[in-house]
Protein backbone atom coordinates (compact mmCIF):
# COMPACT_ATOMS: atom_id res chain seq x y z
CA UNK A 1 0.00 0.00 0.00
CA UNK A 2 0.84 3.64 -1.19
CA UNK A 3 2.07 6.48 1.14
CA UNK A 4 -0.75 8.01 -0.40
CA UNK A 5 -2.95 5.70 0.40
CA UNK A 6 -2.12 5.31 3.84
CA UNK A 7 -2.75 8.88 4.30
CA UNK A 8 -6.21 8.74 2.58
CA UNK A 9 -7.00 6.11 4.95
CA UNK A 10 -6.00 8.26 8.24
CA UNK A 11 -7.94 11.35 6.91
CA UNK A 12 -11.16 9.45 6.29
CA UNK A 13 -10.90 7.48 9.78
CA UNK A 14 -10.31 11.48 11.46
CA UNK A 15 -13.48 12.24 9.36
CA UNK A 16 -16.06 9.76 9.68
CA UNK A 17 -16.32 10.34 13.64
CA UNK A 18 -16.84 13.99 12.51
CA UNK A 19 -19.28 13.56 10.52
CA UNK A 20 -21.41 11.34 12.94
CA UNK A 21 -20.93 13.39 15.75
CA UNK A 22 -22.11 16.52 13.46
CA UNK A 23 -25.11 14.60 12.21
CA UNK A 24 -25.66 13.65 15.40
CA UNK A 25 -26.01 17.82 16.07
CA UNK A 26 -27.66 17.96 13.12
CA UNK A 27 -30.50 15.46 14.12
CA UNK A 28 -31.03 16.85 17.64
CA UNK A 29 -34.80 18.17 18.49
CA UNK A 30 -34.04 21.25 19.10
CA UNK A 31 -31.49 22.10 15.61
CA UNK A 32 -33.78 20.44 13.88
CA UNK A 33 -36.56 22.66 14.97
CA UNK A 34 -34.51 25.52 14.62
CA UNK A 35 -33.28 24.84 11.06
CA UNK A 36 -37.22 23.96 9.88
CA UNK A 37 -37.72 27.50 11.35
CA UNK A 38 -35.23 29.23 9.33
CA UNK A 39 -36.31 26.94 6.30
CA UNK A 40 -39.82 28.35 7.03
CA UNK A 41 -38.65 31.80 6.59
CA UNK A 42 -36.66 31.17 3.87
CA UNK A 43 -39.11 29.92 1.96
CA UNK A 44 -41.82 33.20 3.07
CA UNK A 45 -39.24 35.31 2.01
CA UNK A 46 -38.92 33.63 -1.60
CA UNK A 47 -42.59 32.45 -2.47
CA UNK A 48 -43.24 36.32 -2.22
CA UNK A 49 -40.27 37.45 -4.53
CA UNK A 50 -41.50 34.50 -6.55
CA UNK A 51 -45.36 34.98 -6.90
CA UNK A 52 -45.44 37.67 -9.33
CA UNK A 53 -42.36 35.81 -11.51
CA UNK A 54 -45.05 33.02 -11.75
CA UNK A 55 -47.99 35.23 -12.05
CA UNK A 56 -47.15 37.05 -14.88
CA UNK A 57 -45.04 33.49 -16.59
CA UNK A 58 -48.19 31.75 -16.23
CA UNK A 59 -50.43 34.40 -18.07
CA UNK A 60 -48.53 36.02 -20.81
CA UNK A 61 -45.25 33.95 -20.90
CA UNK A 62 -42.74 36.46 -19.79
CA UNK A 63 -39.79 35.61 -17.89
CA UNK A 64 -39.53 39.05 -16.39
CA UNK A 65 -35.61 39.14 -15.90
CA UNK A 66 -36.31 42.60 -14.58
CA UNK A 67 -38.33 41.38 -11.19
CA UNK A 68 -35.35 41.07 -8.89
CA UNK A 69 -34.74 44.76 -9.89
CA UNK A 70 -38.42 45.76 -8.82
CA UNK A 71 -37.86 43.91 -6.00
CA UNK A 72 -34.06 45.82 -5.07
CA UNK A 73 -36.36 49.34 -6.06
CA UNK A 74 -39.06 47.88 -3.48
CA UNK A 75 -36.51 47.78 -0.97
CA UNK A 76 -35.14 51.12 -1.17
CA UNK A 77 -38.28 52.81 -1.69
CA UNK A 78 -39.73 51.23 1.70
CA UNK A 79 -36.70 51.40 3.74
CA UNK A 80 -37.13 55.78 2.67
CA UNK A 81 -40.63 55.48 3.90
CA UNK A 82 -39.76 53.29 7.26
CA UNK A 83 -36.79 56.05 7.41
CA UNK A 84 -38.88 58.99 6.99
CA UNK A 85 -41.89 57.58 9.35
CA UNK A 86 -39.42 55.65 12.14
CA UNK A 87 -37.62 57.83 14.65
CA UNK A 88 -35.10 56.63 17.68
CA UNK A 89 -38.62 57.66 19.98
CA UNK A 90 -41.03 55.82 18.10
CA UNK A 91 -42.57 52.78 19.60
CA UNK A 92 -42.46 49.41 18.60
CA UNK A 93 -46.72 49.30 17.56
CA UNK A 94 -45.74 52.34 15.69
CA UNK A 95 -43.10 50.85 14.00
CA UNK A 96 -44.77 47.89 12.37
CA UNK A 97 -47.68 50.42 11.36
CA UNK A 98 -45.01 52.25 9.92
CA UNK A 99 -43.87 48.88 8.05
CA UNK A 100 -47.63 48.51 6.90
CA UNK A 101 -47.67 51.87 5.40
CA UNK A 102 -44.79 51.36 3.64
CA UNK A 103 -45.90 47.91 2.61
CA UNK A 104 -49.10 50.14 1.07
CA UNK A 105 -46.92 53.31 -0.34
CA UNK A 106 -44.83 50.66 -2.33
CA UNK A 107 -47.14 48.08 -3.07
CA UNK A 108 -49.28 50.56 -5.32
CA UNK A 109 -45.96 53.01 -6.24
CA UNK A 110 -44.59 49.72 -7.74
CA UNK A 111 -47.78 48.14 -8.94
CA UNK A 112 -48.68 50.94 -10.94
CA UNK A 113 -44.61 51.28 -12.49
CA UNK A 114 -45.32 47.79 -13.44
CA UNK A 115 -48.73 48.41 -15.20
CA UNK A 116 -46.61 51.29 -16.97
CA UNK A 117 -44.09 48.68 -17.74
CA UNK A 118 -46.35 46.34 -19.69
CA UNK A 119 -47.95 48.99 -21.53
CA UNK A 120 -45.52 50.83 -22.23
CA UNK A 121 -42.48 48.41 -23.21
CA UNK A 122 -43.66 44.43 -22.85
CA UNK A 123 -46.78 44.63 -24.54
CA UNK A 124 -45.28 46.03 -28.08
CA UNK A 125 -43.55 42.76 -28.49
CA UNK A 126 -46.36 40.17 -27.66
CA UNK A 127 -46.33 39.25 -31.35
CA UNK A 128 -42.72 38.92 -31.58
CA UNK A 129 -40.46 36.31 -30.71
CA UNK A 130 -39.84 35.32 -27.07
CA UNK A 131 -36.57 36.48 -27.53
CA UNK A 132 -37.09 40.18 -27.99
CA UNK A 133 -38.78 40.05 -24.27
CA UNK A 134 -36.10 38.54 -22.43
CA UNK A 135 -33.65 40.87 -24.43
CA UNK A 136 -35.94 44.07 -23.30
CA UNK A 137 -36.44 42.70 -19.33
CA UNK A 138 -32.59 42.22 -18.93
CA UNK A 139 -32.05 45.60 -20.37
CA UNK A 140 -34.66 46.81 -18.39
CA UNK A 141 -32.95 45.26 -15.24
CA UNK A 142 -29.23 47.04 -16.39
CA UNK A 143 -31.25 50.33 -16.52
CA UNK A 144 -32.42 49.97 -13.14
CA UNK A 145 -29.50 49.08 -11.56
CA UNK A 146 -27.31 51.91 -12.85
CA UNK A 147 -30.13 54.26 -11.97
CA UNK A 148 -30.55 52.80 -8.87
CA UNK A 149 -26.84 52.76 -8.20
CA UNK A 150 -26.40 56.44 -9.39
CA UNK A 151 -29.12 57.65 -7.28
CA UNK A 152 -27.86 56.06 -4.37
CA UNK A 153 -24.48 57.18 -4.71
CA UNK A 154 -25.66 61.22 -5.60
CA UNK A 155 -27.72 61.18 -2.34
CA UNK A 156 -25.14 59.02 -0.21
CA UNK A 157 -27.83 57.29 1.01
CA UNK A 158 -26.06 53.97 1.18
CA UNK A 159 -22.70 54.63 2.93
CA UNK A 160 -22.38 50.98 3.49
CA UNK A 161 -22.86 47.54 1.38
CA UNK A 162 -25.85 46.95 3.79
CA UNK A 163 -28.55 49.78 4.53
CA UNK A 164 -28.19 49.70 7.99
CA UNK A 165 -30.68 53.13 8.21
CA UNK A 166 -33.85 51.01 7.26
CA UNK A 167 -32.59 47.72 9.58
CA UNK A 168 -32.30 50.24 12.26
CA UNK A 169 -36.26 51.02 12.40
CA UNK A 170 -37.46 47.22 13.21
CA UNK A 171 -38.98 46.81 16.10
CA UNK A 172 -37.51 45.40 19.35
CA UNK A 173 -39.75 42.50 19.76
CA UNK A 174 -38.56 41.71 15.85
CA UNK A 175 -34.85 41.44 16.59
CA UNK A 176 -35.67 39.42 19.53
CA UNK A 177 -35.07 35.86 20.30
CA UNK A 178 -37.75 33.89 22.02
CA UNK A 179 -37.94 30.20 23.33
CA UNK A 180 -40.61 28.81 22.24
CA UNK A 181 -41.45 24.89 23.31
CA UNK A 182 -37.93 24.58 24.04
CA UNK A 183 -36.47 26.06 20.77
CA UNK A 184 -34.81 29.55 20.00
CA UNK A 185 -36.94 31.51 17.51
CA UNK A 186 -35.99 34.68 16.47
CA UNK A 187 -38.79 37.27 16.37
CA UNK A 188 -38.07 38.33 12.75
CA UNK A 189 -38.15 34.65 11.12
CA UNK A 190 -41.62 34.19 12.51
CA UNK A 191 -42.70 37.52 11.02
CA UNK A 192 -41.54 36.85 7.46
CA UNK A 193 -43.00 33.24 7.63
CA UNK A 194 -46.33 34.96 8.94
CA UNK A 195 -45.87 37.40 6.18
CA UNK A 196 -45.20 34.41 3.40
CA UNK A 197 -48.37 32.64 4.67
CA UNK A 198 -50.60 35.67 4.25
CA UNK A 199 -49.24 36.51 0.76
CA UNK A 200 -49.84 32.97 -0.28
CA UNK A 201 -53.46 33.13 1.18
CA UNK A 202 -54.12 36.18 -0.64
CA UNK A 203 -52.54 34.95 -3.68
CA UNK A 204 -54.55 32.14 -3.85
CA UNK A 205 -57.61 33.69 -2.79
CA UNK A 206 -57.51 36.44 -5.26
CA UNK A 207 -57.09 33.47 -7.84
CA UNK A 208 -59.67 31.34 -6.78
CA UNK A 209 -62.09 33.47 -5.18
CA UNK A 210 -62.64 36.89 -7.65
CA UNK A 211 -64.15 37.05 -11.19
CA UNK A 212 -60.47 38.12 -12.61
CA UNK A 213 -58.65 35.27 -10.75
CA UNK A 214 -60.68 33.43 -13.26
CA UNK A 215 -59.85 35.24 -15.96
CA UNK A 216 -56.59 34.86 -14.85
CA UNK A 217 -56.52 30.85 -14.77
CA UNK A 218 -58.29 30.83 -18.16
CA UNK A 219 -55.96 33.12 -19.76
CA UNK A 220 -53.07 31.69 -18.86
CA UNK A 221 -54.79 28.30 -20.39
CA UNK A 222 -56.02 29.59 -23.24
CA UNK A 223 -55.96 33.40 -24.25
CA UNK A 224 -57.43 33.75 -27.53
CA UNK A 225 -60.33 31.50 -26.61
CA UNK A 226 -60.45 33.84 -23.36
CA UNK A 227 -60.86 37.17 -25.17
CA UNK A 228 -63.68 35.16 -27.61
CA UNK A 229 -65.73 35.22 -24.28
CA UNK A 230 -65.48 38.74 -24.15
CA UNK A 231 -62.83 39.10 -21.59
CA UNK A 232 -60.28 42.04 -22.08
CA UNK A 233 -57.09 39.83 -21.90
CA UNK A 234 -54.76 42.56 -22.54
CA UNK A 235 -56.43 44.37 -19.30
CA UNK A 236 -55.32 41.37 -17.57
CA UNK A 237 -51.82 41.14 -18.71
CA UNK A 238 -51.67 44.70 -17.21
CA UNK A 239 -53.49 43.91 -13.59
CA UNK A 240 -51.26 40.45 -13.73
CA UNK A 241 -48.27 41.86 -14.23
CA UNK A 242 -48.61 45.11 -11.76
CA UNK A 243 -49.64 42.42 -9.19
CA UNK A 244 -46.61 40.47 -9.71
CA UNK A 245 -43.93 43.87 -9.41
CA UNK A 246 -46.22 44.82 -6.71
CA UNK A 247 -45.84 41.66 -4.48
CA UNK A 248 -42.30 41.60 -5.72
CA UNK A 249 -41.78 45.35 -4.05
CA UNK A 250 -43.48 44.37 -1.04
CA UNK A 251 -41.20 41.13 -0.69
CA UNK A 252 -38.07 44.12 -1.02
CA UNK A 253 -39.93 45.73 1.91
CA UNK A 254 -39.17 42.17 4.28
CA UNK A 255 -35.85 42.26 2.91
CA UNK A 256 -34.92 45.78 4.02
CA UNK A 257 -35.45 44.57 7.32
CA UNK A 258 -33.45 41.29 7.36
CA UNK A 259 -30.28 41.14 8.07
CA UNK A 260 -29.00 38.72 5.78
CA UNK A 261 -30.45 40.52 2.73
CA UNK A 262 -30.86 44.63 3.69
CA UNK A 263 -31.28 47.12 0.49
CA UNK A 264 -28.34 47.02 -2.16
CA UNK A 265 -28.49 47.30 -5.40
CA UNK A 266 -26.99 44.05 -5.74
CA UNK A 267 -29.98 42.49 -4.15
CA UNK A 268 -31.47 42.29 -7.62
CA UNK A 269 -29.28 39.36 -8.56
CA UNK A 270 -29.47 37.79 -5.12
CA UNK A 271 -33.11 37.54 -5.67
CA UNK A 272 -33.60 37.02 -9.23
CA UNK A 273 -31.61 33.61 -9.26
CA UNK A 274 -33.34 32.10 -6.08
CA UNK A 275 -36.50 33.24 -7.75
CA UNK A 276 -35.74 31.33 -11.48
CA UNK A 277 -34.80 28.33 -9.73
CA UNK A 278 -38.19 28.11 -7.49
CA UNK A 279 -40.25 29.13 -10.51
CA UNK A 280 -38.37 25.90 -12.96
CA UNK A 281 -38.19 24.03 -9.51
CA UNK A 282 -42.19 24.19 -9.14
CA UNK A 283 -43.01 24.39 -12.74
CA UNK A 284 -43.00 27.51 -14.99
CA UNK A 285 -46.42 29.23 -14.55
CA UNK A 286 -47.76 27.30 -11.49
CA UNK A 287 -48.43 28.53 -8.10
CA UNK A 288 -48.90 25.37 -6.15
CA UNK A 289 -45.31 24.32 -7.87
CA UNK A 290 -44.23 27.80 -6.45
CA UNK A 291 -45.09 27.61 -3.03
CA UNK A 292 -43.95 24.05 -2.55
CA UNK A 293 -40.63 24.68 -4.75
CA UNK A 294 -40.17 27.64 -2.07
CA UNK A 295 -40.97 25.05 0.71
CA UNK A 296 -38.26 22.80 -0.47
CA UNK A 297 -35.61 25.41 -1.58
CA UNK A 298 -35.94 27.60 1.86
CA UNK A 299 -35.56 24.32 3.48
CA UNK A 300 -32.80 22.40 1.58
CA UNK A 301 -31.10 25.91 1.93
CA UNK A 302 -31.60 26.32 5.51
CA UNK A 303 -30.49 22.62 6.08
CA UNK A 304 -26.81 23.24 4.18
CA UNK A 305 -26.47 26.57 5.70
CA UNK A 306 -26.39 24.98 8.77
CA UNK A 307 -23.91 22.38 7.84
CA UNK A 308 -21.61 24.78 6.05
CA UNK A 309 -21.51 27.19 8.52
CA UNK A 310 -21.23 24.38 11.56
CA UNK A 311 -19.30 21.77 10.18
CA UNK A 312 -17.40 22.43 7.24
CA UNK A 313 -16.89 26.31 7.61
CA UNK A 314 -17.26 27.40 4.67
CA UNK A 315 -20.60 30.46 4.53
CA UNK A 316 -20.12 30.89 1.30
CA UNK A 317 -21.10 27.55 -0.33
CA UNK A 318 -24.90 26.89 0.70
CA UNK A 319 -26.21 29.36 -2.08
CA UNK A 320 -24.90 26.87 -4.37
CA UNK A 321 -27.10 23.71 -3.06
CA UNK A 322 -30.37 25.73 -4.55
CA UNK A 323 -28.37 25.64 -7.99
CA UNK A 324 -27.85 21.87 -7.41
CA UNK A 325 -31.55 21.25 -6.43
CA UNK A 326 -32.21 23.05 -9.85
CA UNK A 327 -29.56 20.90 -11.94
CA UNK A 328 -31.23 17.95 -10.57
CA UNK A 329 -34.51 18.91 -11.42
CA UNK A 330 -34.01 20.20 -15.08
CA UNK A 331 -32.40 16.59 -15.45
CA UNK A 332 -34.91 14.39 -13.48
CA UNK A 333 -38.26 16.24 -14.30
CA UNK A 334 -37.66 19.35 -16.46
CA UNK A 335 -41.20 20.52 -16.18
CA UNK A 336 -40.60 20.83 -12.71
CA UNK A 337 -42.73 19.59 -9.68
CA UNK A 338 -46.39 20.84 -11.40
CA UNK A 339 -45.34 21.74 -14.54
CA UNK A 340 -46.68 20.30 -17.52
CA UNK A 341 -44.27 18.42 -20.02
CA UNK A 342 -44.38 19.77 -23.65
CA UNK A 343 -44.95 17.32 -26.13
CA UNK A 344 -42.28 17.26 -29.19
CA UNK A 345 -39.32 19.23 -27.11
CA UNK A 346 -36.28 18.62 -27.07
CA UNK B 1 -83.00 41.90 -39.18
CA UNK B 2 -79.68 41.54 -40.50
CA UNK B 3 -77.07 40.47 -37.76
CA UNK B 4 -73.89 39.97 -38.95
CA UNK B 5 -73.05 41.23 -42.36
CA UNK B 6 -69.31 40.09 -43.87
CA UNK B 7 -68.73 42.05 -46.83
CA UNK B 8 -65.94 41.01 -49.02
CA UNK B 9 -63.81 40.11 -47.11
CA UNK B 10 -59.94 39.38 -47.74
CA UNK B 11 -57.94 37.98 -45.27
CA UNK B 12 -54.55 36.01 -44.96
CA UNK B 13 -51.90 34.46 -43.31
CA UNK B 14 -48.55 35.83 -43.84
CA UNK B 15 -48.52 35.70 -47.61
CA UNK B 16 -51.33 33.18 -47.94
CA UNK B 17 -54.50 34.89 -49.64
CA UNK B 18 -57.26 32.55 -47.68
CA UNK B 19 -60.16 34.25 -47.91
CA UNK B 20 -60.74 35.91 -51.21
CA UNK B 21 -63.54 38.09 -50.60
CA UNK B 22 -66.21 36.56 -48.90
CA UNK B 23 -69.52 37.80 -48.29
CA UNK B 24 -72.35 36.49 -46.21
CA UNK B 25 -75.55 37.55 -44.27
CA UNK B 26 -76.86 35.79 -40.66
CA UNK B 27 -80.45 37.26 -40.09
CA UNK B 28 -81.95 37.22 -36.59
CA UNK B 29 -83.41 33.57 -35.72
CA UNK B 30 -81.63 31.98 -38.25
CA UNK B 31 -79.38 29.20 -38.70
CA UNK B 32 -76.70 28.97 -41.75
CA UNK B 33 -74.14 26.76 -42.39
CA UNK B 34 -71.32 27.20 -43.74
CA UNK B 35 -69.90 24.16 -46.08
CA UNK B 36 -67.02 23.31 -47.61
CA UNK B 37 -64.25 20.59 -48.00
CA UNK B 38 -61.11 21.02 -46.00
CA UNK B 39 -59.28 24.02 -45.99
CA UNK B 40 -61.19 26.06 -47.75
CA UNK B 41 -61.09 28.92 -45.25
CA UNK B 42 -64.25 27.84 -43.15
CA UNK B 43 -62.80 28.10 -39.98
CA UNK B 44 -60.35 31.36 -41.08
CA UNK B 45 -64.17 32.76 -42.29
CA UNK B 46 -65.47 32.65 -38.34
CA UNK B 47 -61.53 33.61 -37.30
CA UNK B 48 -62.12 36.72 -39.41
CA UNK B 49 -65.69 37.89 -37.89
CA UNK B 50 -64.25 37.22 -34.50
CA UNK B 51 -61.07 39.37 -35.82
CA UNK B 52 -59.19 36.73 -34.30
CA UNK B 53 -57.78 37.34 -37.69
CA UNK B 54 -58.20 40.82 -38.80
CA UNK B 55 -58.77 40.94 -42.19
CA UNK B 56 -56.80 43.14 -44.62
CA UNK B 57 -59.97 43.99 -47.10
CA UNK B 58 -63.84 44.35 -46.84
CA UNK B 59 -65.84 44.75 -43.64
CA UNK B 60 -67.64 42.78 -40.51
CA UNK B 61 -70.77 44.46 -39.46
CA UNK B 62 -72.93 42.98 -36.26
CA UNK B 63 -76.32 44.60 -36.41
CA UNK B 64 -75.32 47.48 -38.88
CA UNK B 65 -72.41 48.43 -36.69
CA UNK B 66 -68.32 48.05 -38.15
CA UNK B 67 -66.68 45.87 -35.75
CA UNK B 68 -63.87 45.68 -38.45
CA UNK B 69 -60.34 45.98 -36.72
CA UNK B 70 -62.25 46.40 -32.98
CA UNK B 71 -60.77 43.37 -30.41
CA UNK B 72 -62.15 40.14 -30.06
CA UNK B 73 -63.62 40.89 -26.65
CA UNK B 74 -65.00 44.16 -28.21
CA UNK B 75 -66.79 42.23 -31.11
CA UNK B 76 -67.72 38.95 -28.62
CA UNK B 77 -69.62 42.06 -26.19
CA UNK B 78 -71.95 42.73 -29.33
CA UNK B 79 -73.44 39.45 -28.47
CA UNK B 80 -71.43 37.01 -30.66
CA UNK B 81 -70.13 33.79 -29.22
CA UNK B 82 -67.97 30.97 -30.24
CA UNK B 83 -67.82 27.07 -30.43
CA UNK B 84 -64.65 26.50 -32.19
CA UNK B 85 -63.72 23.16 -33.93
CA UNK B 86 -61.38 21.72 -30.56
CA UNK B 87 -63.84 22.98 -28.56
CA UNK B 88 -60.96 24.62 -26.50
CA UNK B 89 -62.47 23.58 -22.82
CA UNK B 90 -60.35 25.79 -19.96
CA UNK B 91 -59.20 21.88 -18.60
CA UNK B 92 -57.79 22.57 -15.27
CA UNK B 93 -61.74 24.99 -14.57
CA UNK B 94 -64.09 22.90 -13.49
CA UNK B 95 -67.45 22.57 -15.48
CA UNK B 96 -69.41 25.06 -13.35
CA UNK B 97 -65.99 27.63 -14.04
CA UNK B 98 -66.23 26.83 -17.66
CA UNK B 99 -69.34 28.48 -18.13
CA UNK B 100 -69.00 31.11 -15.28
CA UNK B 101 -66.69 32.73 -17.32
CA UNK B 102 -68.87 32.99 -20.53
CA UNK B 103 -71.55 34.88 -18.61
CA UNK B 104 -71.20 38.49 -19.84
CA UNK B 105 -73.80 39.99 -17.01
CA UNK B 106 -72.17 39.21 -14.12
CA UNK B 107 -75.51 40.17 -11.96
CA UNK B 108 -77.44 37.00 -13.44
CA UNK B 109 -74.26 34.30 -13.38
CA UNK B 110 -76.87 32.44 -10.88
CA UNK B 111 -79.51 32.16 -13.06
CA UNK B 112 -77.56 31.62 -16.25
CA UNK B 113 -75.78 28.92 -14.52
CA UNK B 114 -79.53 27.08 -13.81
CA UNK B 115 -81.06 27.79 -17.05
CA UNK B 116 -77.55 25.80 -18.57
CA UNK B 117 -78.22 23.10 -16.29
CA UNK B 118 -81.57 22.71 -17.20
CA UNK B 119 -81.46 23.18 -20.91
CA UNK B 120 -78.25 20.21 -20.47
CA UNK B 121 -79.39 18.12 -17.02
CA UNK B 122 -76.69 15.66 -18.14
CA UNK B 123 -73.96 18.69 -16.90
CA UNK B 124 -75.00 19.04 -13.48
CA UNK B 125 -73.68 16.26 -12.18
CA UNK B 126 -70.28 16.81 -13.38
CA UNK B 127 -70.72 20.55 -12.55
CA UNK B 128 -67.20 20.33 -9.92
CA UNK B 129 -65.03 18.01 -12.40
CA UNK B 130 -62.41 19.80 -14.32
CA UNK B 131 -63.51 19.99 -17.90
CA UNK B 132 -60.26 18.31 -18.85
CA UNK B 133 -61.34 15.30 -17.73
CA UNK B 134 -64.56 14.85 -19.56
CA UNK B 135 -65.09 12.57 -22.89
CA UNK B 136 -65.17 14.10 -26.11
CA UNK B 137 -68.79 14.31 -26.23
CA UNK B 138 -69.49 15.94 -22.66
CA UNK B 139 -67.27 18.43 -23.54
CA UNK B 140 -69.39 19.29 -26.57
CA UNK B 141 -72.33 20.18 -24.50
CA UNK B 142 -69.62 21.90 -22.14
CA UNK B 143 -68.75 24.20 -25.79
CA UNK B 144 -72.43 24.77 -26.48
CA UNK B 145 -73.55 25.42 -22.80
CA UNK B 146 -70.87 27.94 -22.97
CA UNK B 147 -72.57 29.68 -25.74
CA UNK B 148 -75.57 29.23 -24.29
CA UNK B 149 -74.79 31.17 -21.03
CA UNK B 150 -72.95 34.10 -22.78
CA UNK B 151 -76.49 35.98 -24.21
CA UNK B 152 -75.45 35.75 -27.23
CA UNK B 153 -77.87 36.32 -30.70
CA UNK B 154 -75.70 34.91 -32.62
CA UNK B 155 -73.06 31.51 -32.03
CA UNK B 156 -70.18 30.74 -34.39
CA UNK B 157 -70.20 26.75 -34.22
CA UNK B 158 -67.01 25.25 -36.05
CA UNK B 159 -67.54 21.59 -37.01
CA UNK B 160 -69.79 20.22 -33.84
CA UNK B 161 -69.87 16.70 -34.79
CA UNK B 162 -66.23 16.21 -35.91
CA UNK B 163 -64.57 13.58 -34.44
CA UNK B 164 -67.56 12.33 -31.95
CA UNK B 165 -69.42 9.11 -32.30
CA UNK B 166 -72.74 8.78 -34.44
CA UNK B 167 -74.79 8.22 -31.33
CA UNK B 168 -73.61 11.56 -29.82
CA UNK B 169 -73.46 13.76 -32.64
CA UNK B 170 -76.99 13.22 -32.69
CA UNK B 171 -77.51 13.95 -29.22
CA UNK B 172 -75.00 17.38 -30.04
CA UNK B 173 -77.34 17.68 -33.26
CA UNK B 174 -80.38 17.72 -30.88
CA UNK B 175 -78.68 20.72 -28.15
CA UNK B 176 -78.14 22.73 -31.12
CA UNK B 177 -81.57 22.98 -32.51
CA UNK B 178 -82.62 23.52 -28.67
CA UNK B 179 -80.29 26.44 -28.50
CA UNK B 180 -81.29 27.99 -32.28
CA UNK B 181 -84.96 28.54 -30.48
CA UNK B 182 -83.09 31.46 -28.68
CA UNK B 183 -80.04 31.97 -30.85
CA UNK B 184 -78.80 32.64 -34.24
CA UNK B 185 -76.33 30.21 -35.94
CA UNK B 186 -73.63 30.38 -38.51
CA UNK B 187 -72.47 26.75 -38.62
CA UNK B 188 -69.47 25.08 -40.10
CA UNK B 189 -70.04 22.10 -40.63
CA UNK B 190 -68.30 19.14 -43.16
CA UNK B 191 -71.26 16.71 -42.35
CA UNK B 192 -73.34 17.65 -45.50
CA UNK B 193 -76.34 16.10 -44.52
CA UNK B 194 -76.52 17.44 -40.52
CA UNK B 195 -75.32 21.02 -41.75
CA UNK B 196 -78.53 20.71 -44.41
CA UNK B 197 -80.62 19.17 -41.28
CA UNK B 198 -80.07 21.91 -39.05
CA UNK B 199 -79.94 24.92 -41.41
CA UNK B 200 -82.44 27.34 -42.85
CA UNK B 201 -79.40 28.91 -45.26
CA UNK B 202 -75.96 27.93 -46.52
CA UNK B 203 -72.95 29.04 -48.42
CA UNK B 204 -70.79 26.66 -49.97
CA UNK B 205 -67.04 27.81 -50.01
CA UNK B 206 -64.14 26.88 -52.21
CA UNK B 207 -60.92 28.07 -52.30
CA UNK B 208 -61.69 31.15 -50.21
CA UNK B 209 -65.07 32.00 -52.14
CA UNK B 210 -68.46 31.91 -52.12
CA UNK B 211 -70.01 29.49 -54.83
CA UNK B 212 -72.95 28.39 -53.93
CA UNK B 213 -75.68 29.37 -51.70
CA UNK B 214 -79.58 29.40 -51.25
CA UNK B 215 -82.37 27.63 -48.89
CA UNK B 216 -81.38 23.92 -47.60
CA UNK B 217 -84.81 23.67 -49.05
CA UNK B 218 -84.71 23.83 -52.15
CA UNK B 219 -81.03 21.39 -52.27
CA UNK B 220 -81.02 17.78 -52.59
CA UNK B 221 -78.85 16.09 -50.15
CA UNK B 222 -77.54 13.89 -53.22
CA UNK B 223 -76.99 17.39 -55.11
CA UNK B 224 -74.13 16.34 -57.76
CA UNK B 225 -71.89 20.07 -57.81
CA UNK B 226 -72.66 20.45 -54.05
CA UNK B 227 -70.86 16.66 -53.34
CA UNK B 228 -68.36 16.92 -55.60
CA UNK B 229 -67.15 20.39 -53.55
CA UNK B 230 -67.61 18.88 -50.74
CA UNK B 231 -65.27 15.30 -52.20
CA UNK B 232 -63.12 17.26 -54.32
Amino acid sequence: MTGAALAAMSDVAVATPLFVDSLLDFLDPGTLASVFVDGLSKAALYVMITAGLTLIFGLMGVLNFAHGSLTMIGAYAGGLVLVVLVSDSTGSVARIGAFFAAVAVVFALLAVAGAGIEMKLVRPLYDRNPLYQILLTFGLTLVLDELVEIIVHFYGIQPTHEWQAAMATKPAFLTATYSLLGLSVVGLDLFEIAFGVLTVVAVWAFLTRTRYGLYIRAGSEDSEMTEALGINVRRAFTVVFGLGVGIAAVAGVLLAWDVTWGASVPLAAETLLPAFVVVIVGGLGTFRGTVAAAIIVGLVDATMTWWFQNVVDFPGLPEMTIFLILVVMLVVRPQGLFGVAEVGGH
Amino acid sequence: MTLLEVDDVHTYYGQSHILEGVSLTVEAGETVALIGRNGVGKTTTLRTILQLTAPRRGSVRIRGEDVTGLGTHDVARRGLGWIPEDRRMFSELSVEENLRIAVKDTDRVGGKLAHAFEVFPDLEQFRDKKAGALSGGQQQMVAIARGLVGDNDLLLVDEPSEGLAPLIVETVAESLRRVSSDTSLLLVEQNFPLAMDLADRFYLLDNGQVVEQGSTDDVSREDEQIRRHLSA
